[in-house]
């Protein structure tokens, strides 16, 4: 007995939370029949196991909705008041069933006021449908109703009955197993890893191939799809809605992206939170909206998506913005900063303000938010999860929180560090870089007592790890200065740590720590490496505290990176080794996967290289001649420019950055953009289009003269890519890396079948500067260029009169466009704008 | 090495009867309920727990396990063992669960098991030390000598040392 109560416990409350998503749902789409049925079923269901379980107050409840309910169905309308009292019915139902979980028995109580409530609209709607709807057929139609319904609930439960429940501790229990299974297999490589005993290493490969899919399997049965968290969103907007009579369109998207069940109770609480700020704050009332000449529906948009190894999760709204005036005001007012800071302040940078403690600007105090309590709460916990939290607004347009998670919080990429002869893992999210300090190039400094180090244009506060744990040196290396610093970043503030040596990066399976050491602020838990031995993770928010930097003075850091990101044309890019040149990177928004292959599956077929790849043959190119397939495991990037995956192979990757990518061309490689400058460091950037070509050889190229079109782009990356793509497709490629540049150019010389223009130019719309490149003598046709051509892109660049927009990495729209542009031209007018030139 | 206690508490067979194990730090021995020892190892490498109560050594390595290395030679007060490492490594070790948390208890040595019985049982000297008597959960009188039983929840109680 006890066992089906649970049961129906663990059942009901995912209906119910179903069951008022869409009744929300049916309220703004009332011609939906499906729904009203499904939702029928839902609570039928409900009151049915009840009945069964002997739960009367339930029952009785649940019953009463359902007449309701079913009256909707009948086609009664769904007014505001009929959605109320049923969603009133489906609060109490679920307020029950969490006594009934507590108590393990129903609850004494009264739900007479409800079910009356229920009942009068029962009769309202029965009155308000057409006559022939007469009280005496309605029990007939109930007694039908029930016995079909379960018959229909049965044939759906039918369609999904290849999943079982499993009690989480078991799910748990497993995957602490499968983490103590992938220490001692690392364990085990680390202690062959210098024999040279075959017999050994076919089976170890073997285990070590199946613990990884095992580790891979487990996780993926602790993965959820975050729609569990957005099912509560409807109505919690439609509620507040109501409340704030405002009239507010909730957009969800990417409900079935999946993260660890951990974290997606670990976000539930900040999310919501965003979501009702948007609301609350966000969204202006229907008449201030009309002022403003938006519709009088506000939306808010929730969007979850995959991206890299984590999870973004983007909170935006079409209200207001942030009130920048009002965040400065009240900065001010707090002491968090000072006028001549502000000044030099970018508006980014002052919405950040929003993040501090105590920090509300709202004017009013409602019920739903503006309490002052939140912001620093709601990054708080997502930077506790190794999340961030960025936001952007723009006054009148609205405001955008970005959310990025880690998919799981048990595994995780960390540098080991050394300190003083004892080593620590650093999680990875937080590493921004490491510096060298012996070149005499970085140097840290006293300033008044604290240490800074000067890095570019950013004054860093920075401390040595070993002082800071009070670690003693081992008696050899006393008084030596540590060589490196590691810089990190905890939500605004960057901060650096110095420490012997960097050992290693791996991925670590993070354990918590036991219970007489928990209270060290510095760590969040500990693991065991490959070689046995346990290290200790640091944790960058306390060692971010324990260097002394409070949130208070956040402001000043964020004023000090200020010029940095301001200047920010900074890539993600992976950085890793292939052959025996230098280093090389690519960035990370270029690769869709980073698969780890084991050589037995890779093949090779008409001297090319093959792996199966979801199901298809990809190809794979070496990333530099030198590069070989290992025997074992191999590092494979999944590249897809135009939509057809190819593999690259690569030795090992060191390190993911975020850096500005400067690059300088020297060409004389093949498959090389050329050398870049990153952390002092010279890496080659390669240059996927060439990879591609590699695979696709024989391709159509124009036999004609040598089209010649102008470039405009103000990102280096870009530029150098899309002009080796369309070099390699038998262009003449002119670049531009302004409005300015291009100007020069056509002045120069007009002569161009075609102008590719970035839309997003640092002097000025890209749309703009189609005006006065014509007024400049310009006569080709001109193609807008964007991250993506969205609806918006392509209606404005019509609008300038282009030819079209398409997207960046959308080479084959984009040379199929550049073709027709030519093709008109010729057509129009062949060769005869020779005289305008200056 | 390393045995499981399993093996050997088969000793008290009787009713009123515990097995004890006997450890040995410096001069002293204490009794240990054997149900109590989950394992008896000598420990490899120690990581350090910078920050953390002093009497704790560090982590160690158990099959795979972390657990919590705690000297209770540190403990008690008394002077390092003459001969043994700085940071504890090598030391033998006894393994104890404790408020779900596993620690490795540090010891010179572990001796035989005794039995002990209601009969057994005196009161406690009334001289000790409070910083040493808080440590022992009673007192035997076994074979003409005096044994205290170790306080498994005060040795791992950190609480004071915070």
């Amino acid at each position: 007995m006890d066992e089906m109560l649970n049961e129906f416990l663990a059942e009901s409350a995912e209906q119910i939370e179903a069951a008022s998503a869409q009744i929300v749902a049916f309220e703004r789409n009332p011609a939906d029949a499906a729904l009203i049925s499904s939702i029928f079923r839902l609570v039928h269901t409900i009151k049915g196991t009840c009945g069964f379980l002997g739960l009367n107050r339930l029952q009785k409840l649940t019953h009463a909705a359902e007449s309701l309910i079913g009256q909707l169905r009948e086609g009664a309308k769904a007014t505001p008041a009929v959605v109320s009292a049923i969603l009133a019915a489906v609060d109490r139902v679920k307020l029950m069933l969490a006594e009934l979980e507590e108590a393990g028995r129903e609850v004494e109580g009264d739900d007479s006021d409800l079910i009356e409530l229920l009942e009068r609209h029962v009769a309202l709607c029965q009155g308000a449908v057409i006559e022939e709807a007469q009280a005496a057929s309605e029990p007939a139609k109930a007694a039908v109703a029930e016995t079909h319904e379960p018959a229909t609930g049965e044939a759906t439960q039918g369609k999904r009955a290849e999943t079982i429940r499993i009690n989480l501790d078991t799910l748990e229990r497993i995957m602490q197993l499968v983490s103590e299974l992938v220490l001692t297999r690392n364990q085990l490589i680390e202690l062959t890893r210098h024999k040279d005993d075959d017999s050994l290493k076919s089976p170890l490969q073997r285990l070590s191939t199946m613990t990884s899919d095992l580790q891979d399997a487990v996780m993926r049965a602790r993965m959820q799809p975050v729609e569990r968290v957005f099912a509560n969103l409807p109505r919690m907007i439609r509620d507040l809605a109501n409340e704030l009579n405002k009239k507010i369109n909730l957009v969800t998207e990417g409900a079935d992206t999946e993260l660890d069940r951990q974290l997606i109770d670990l976000i539930r609480d900040p999310l919501t939170h965003l979501v009702r700020n948007c609301a609350d704050h966000g969204i202006e009332s229907p008449e201030e909206r009309l002022r403003a000449g938006k519709p009088a529906t506000g939306t808010v948009r929730v969007v979850a998506a995959h991206e890299a190894g984590q999870i973004t999760i983007e909170i935006s709204d079409d209200g207001r913005g942030l009130n920048l005036d009002r965040i400065k005001e009240k900065a001010l007012a707090l002491g968090l900063t000072s006028k001549p800071q502000l000044e030099r302040m970018s508006d980014d940078e002052i919405s950040r303000f929003i993040f501090a403690p105590g920090f509300s600007t709202a004017e009013k105090v409602t019920s739903v938010s503006g309490r002052g309590v939140g912001m620093d709460v709601v990054r708080e916990n997502i930077q506790a999860i190794g999340g961030s939290c960025a936001l952007t607004s723009k006054p009148g347009e609205g405001s955008r929180f970005t959310l990025k998670i880690p998919l799981t919080l048990a595994i995780a990429p960390a540098l080991i560090v050394e300190a003083s002869g004892q080593r620590f893992a650093l999680p990875q999210h937080s590493v921004v870089e490491a510096v060298g300090l012996n070149g005499g190039e970085h140097k840290i400094e006293c300033v008044q007592g604290s240490k800074i180090l000067q890095l570019r244009d950013a004054v860093l506060p920075i401390g040595s790890l070993a002082e800071l744990l009070n670690l003693t040196a081992p008696a050899e290396r006393a008084g030596a200065p540590e060589p490196l610093a590691v810089i990190m970043r905890v939500g605004a503030q960057s901060f650096g740590i110095t420490v012997d040596a960097v050992t290693d990066v791996q991925e670590i399976v993070v354990k918590p720590l036991g219970g007489s050491i928990s209270h060290l602020s510095n760590f969040s838990g500990h693991t065991i490496l490959g070689d046995g031995s346990v290290v200790l993770i640091l944790d960058p928010n306390g060692v971010c505290r324990s260097l002394g930097l409070e949130q208070s003075r956040e402001t000043a850091a964020a004023n000090d990176e200020g010029p940095q990101s301001a200047a920010s044309d900074k890539t993600r890019l992976v950085h890793f080794r292939a052959g025996s040149g230098v280093d090389k990177v690519l960035p990370l928004s270029s690769i869709a996967r980073i698969e780890t292959v084991n050589s037995s599956r890779i093949e090779y077929s008409n001297g090319m290289m093959l792996m199966h790849h979801q199901g298809r043959l990809m190809p794979i190119v070496a990333a530099a001649p030198d590069v070989a397939i290992n025997e074992g495991d191999n590092t494979v990037f999944v590249i897809s420019p135009y939509g057809e995956p190819f593999g690259l192979l690569v030795d090992s990757i060191v390190d993911i950055v975020e850096h500005r990518l400067d690059v300088e061309i020297g060409g004389d490689a093949p498959g090389v953009t050329g050398a870049a400058d990153i952390g002092g460091k010279v890496v080659e950037l390669l240059d996927i289009a060439w990879f591609f070509d590699l695979l696709h050889l024989p391709q159509e190229r124009p036999k004609d003269r040598k089209s010649r079109l102008l470039l405009v782009d103000d990102a280096a990356f870009f530029r150098d890519m899309l002009a080796a793509t369309l070099q390699a497709a038998g262009f003449e490629v002119v670049k531009a890396g302004s409005g300015a540049q291009a100007l020069g150019h056509i002045t120069r010389d007009p002569h161009f079948d075609a102008v590719l223009i970035d839309v997003d130019l640092p002097d000025g719309s890209g749309f703009e500067l189609v005006t006065r490149l014509r007024e400049g003598g310009a006569r080709a046709e001109m193609i807008a260029l964007a991250p993506y051509a969205t609806r918006d892109i392509v209606r404005n660049a019509e609008a300038a009169g282009m030819a079209g927009a398409v997207g960046k990495f959308q080479r084959n729209q984009m040379l199929d466009l550049i073709h027709a542009c030519i093709e008109r031209r010729q057509v129009e007018a062949p060769e005869s704008f020779t005289g305008v030139a200056a | 090495m390393s045995f499981e206690p399993a093996k050997i508490s088969v000793h008290g067979a009787g009713n009123a009867l515990e097995g004890f194990f006997s450890i040995k730090v410096g001069d002293d021995t204490f009794g240990l309920p054997v149900t109590r020892v989950q394992t008896i190892f000598r420990i490899g490498a120690v990581t350090a727990a910078p920050g953390g109560p002093p009497d704790i050594v560090g982590l160690v390595n158990l099959r795979g396990k972390i657990v919590t290395a705690v000297s209770l030679r540190r403990r008690l007060g008394l002077a390092p063992e003459p001969g043994g490492t700085a940071d504890g490594s090598g030391s033998l070790a006894i393994g104890i669960e404790h408020r779900n948390e596993a620690f490795a208890l540090l010891v010179d040595e572990v001796g035989d098991v005794l039995t002990l019985t209601a009969e057994t049982a005196i009161a406690p000297p009334p001289h000790i030390g409070r910083r040493r008597a808080k440590f022992a959960s009673g007192y035997n009188r076994v074979g003409g000598q005096i044994l205290p039983l170790l306080n498994i929840d005060a040795v791992f109680d950190f609480a004071e040392d915070r």
